[in-house]
């Protein structure tokens, strides 16, 4: 097994490290043994003011410094429900990871990713612990398979869920040819027909994404 | 608004945002003070120490703890840990007005802009593997002790009573009390080991009670040398009445007129904070739609 990218390479981890630490002072990073947990209070504050903290835990990726971190809060406020965005463990469901490698196929380095989904994220947590309606600025994706439909439908401009799962199939593929049939059943050949759209997910998004996304997507 | 919204608020209002003027200065001088010791004990390990590491920082109080260890088998600062406190003070004496405070100096801008200080504590590492250090003593009966650090710090900083130190902390301010910031960390960290669980309310109240009601017997012992340093003269009998005398007075105004007797009134605007939530929440440069594992 690869070692972690910050074992590897412990001179930008320190970077990183300090970076993360500047900006947010009462967040620390704590090495386990085996992974790397940034732990502590988050806070919500605009200027010098400090509207809201919560407690948590961001477990770094291993893959690399912009890979996709996993959030828990872990101060027991949010609920471990859909509604809340937050799974059953306690995961955060800061984003549905398609559309983010979609979106941000570069990643997001760790203080860019503090300072932009988690601090949206969290701000509309506490608008709904406050009664407030329409709390996500930017919207939310439907709960499990039907998220997962709802950003491949968008994607591919497409209304049949059988045929996002065919398009699923070819994401996690090694090679696609232009000249195979397009899925979608129109009789032309892919590189006339959605071939574009396809290289676009199959550039962005990872394989092992999309293989977890059209299992979840079968069961639907 | 319940007791524990309250603290919660309080706590809000006294914690420093990132990029807050107090932390950009805090920053600042924290730099202007290692560059100088940098500058003249260039083998010295120079690392803060105070609350912003501990995670304890509040508004009311925050002052800098600065560290400035040499080798063990450095003697370019002086071959005694004398010698090595005398030749830093000596050098920042160049820059700031100083003035010892027991294993620190002390050490203000002289301007009189401001009336932030920094404690600079020197010492020396006791062997290769940088963790124990002696210290020098400028007053008590020993002119040396040997501690760790890292040790406190992690004492302090994995104690799961951060709140409840912070709050503490406001409340000597607010009582202008004069017990050393370690020694209350030390004390709270003791009487709340075995009530970590419960709500900050009613640890603080446990706090005071134990002050009021057991103030001769209170203890603190070094958690990186427990038995080698003696601790005491930091709970001296003056302390000891006052912790005692500002709990029951504490306790009283609880009683009596509730928890903003203690710390205050807190500004509560919901429609301003809704507000607040609301541009945070757009301000973002980065956004994405949530999803739920449905």
């Amino acid at each position: 097994m690869a070692k972690p990218w910050y074992r590897e390479k412990p001179k930008p981890y320190e970077e990183m490290r300090r970076e993360v630490e500047d900006a947010y002072p009462e967040l620390r990073f704590i090495d386990d043994g085996n992974r790397i947990i940034l732990q502590g209070w988050y806070l919500l504050h605009e200027g010098s003011q400090v509207w809201d903290r919560y407690l948590i835990e961001v477990t770094l990726p291993t893959d690399s410094p912009r890979g996709f971190s996993i959030v828990r809060e872990v101060g027991g406020r949010i609920p471990c429900i859909a509604d809340r965005h937050v799974y059953d463990n306690g995961v955060a469901c800061v984003a549905l990871e398609d559309a983010f490698w979609f979106e941000y196929p570069n990643g997001l380095s760790l203080l860019e990713f503090l300072n932009g989904p988690l601090r949206s994220y969290f701000a509309s947590q506490s608008l709904i612990e406050m009664g407030e309606t329409e709390p996500w600025p930017a919207g939310e994706w439907a709960h499990g398979a039907e998220g997962i439909f709802q950003f491949y439908s968008n994607a591919l401009s497409i209304k049949d869920p059988l045929v996002i799962l065919d398009f699923l199939k070819l994401l996690e593929r090694d090679e696609v040819k232009g000249h195979w049939p397009c899925p979608c059943k129109s009789g032309e050949k892919l590189r006339k027909c959605h071939g574009d759209s396809l290289y676009k997910l199959r550039s962005r998004i990872p394989k092992d994404v999309a293989a977890r996304s059209r299992v979840r997507f079968q069961k639907r | 608004m319940t007791e524990n919204e309250y603290l919660e608020a309080i706590l809000l209002q006294q914690t420093l945002a990132p990029g807050s003027p107090e932390l950009k200065e805090l920053q600042e001088r924290e730099e202007e003070v290692k560059s100088l010791l940098r500058s003249k004990f260039g083998t010295a390990r120079i690392r803060e120490a105070g609350s912003k590491r501990k995670g304890t920082m509040v508004k009311a109080s925050y002052d800098l703890d600065l560290t400035c260890y040499f080798p063990h088998d450095d003697n370019s600062a002086g071959e005694t840990l004398k010698e090595i406190f005398e030749g830093i003070e000596a050098a920042l004496r160049e820059k700031y007005v100083t003035s010892p405070k027991g294993s620190a100096i002390r050490v203000w801008d002289g301007t009189g802009k401001t009336d932030f200080h920094i404690d600079v504590v020197p010492g020396r590492f006791v062997d290769g593997n940088d963790g124990d250090v002696f210290l020098y003593r400028s007053s008590g009966d020993k002119e040396r002790l040997k501690t760790n650090l890292d040790v406190h710090i992690d004492h302090v900083r994995d104690s799961g009573v951060l709140d409840a130190i912070r709050l503490t902390k406001l409340w000597r301010e607010r009582n202008g009390g004069n017990v050393k910031t370690f020694a209350l960390e030390l004390l709270v960290i003791k009487l709340l080991e075995k009530k970590k669980n419960e709500a900050l309310s009613e640890q603080l109240r446990h706090v005071w009670e134990q002050f009021k009601e057991d103030g001769e017997n209170l203890t603190i012992e070094d958690p990186a040398n427990p038995s080698g340093n003696d601790l005491s003269e930091l709970l001296n009998d003056g302390i000891r009445f006052w912790l005692s005398s500002t709990a029951t007075n504490t306790l009283d105004a609880i009683e009596q007129s509730g928890w903003d007797a203690v710390f205050g009134e807190v500004e509560s605007d919901k429609s301003q904070r809704v507000e607040a939530l609301r541009r945070i929440t757009v301000a973002t440069p980065i956004r994405t739609k949530p999803w739920g594992n449905g």
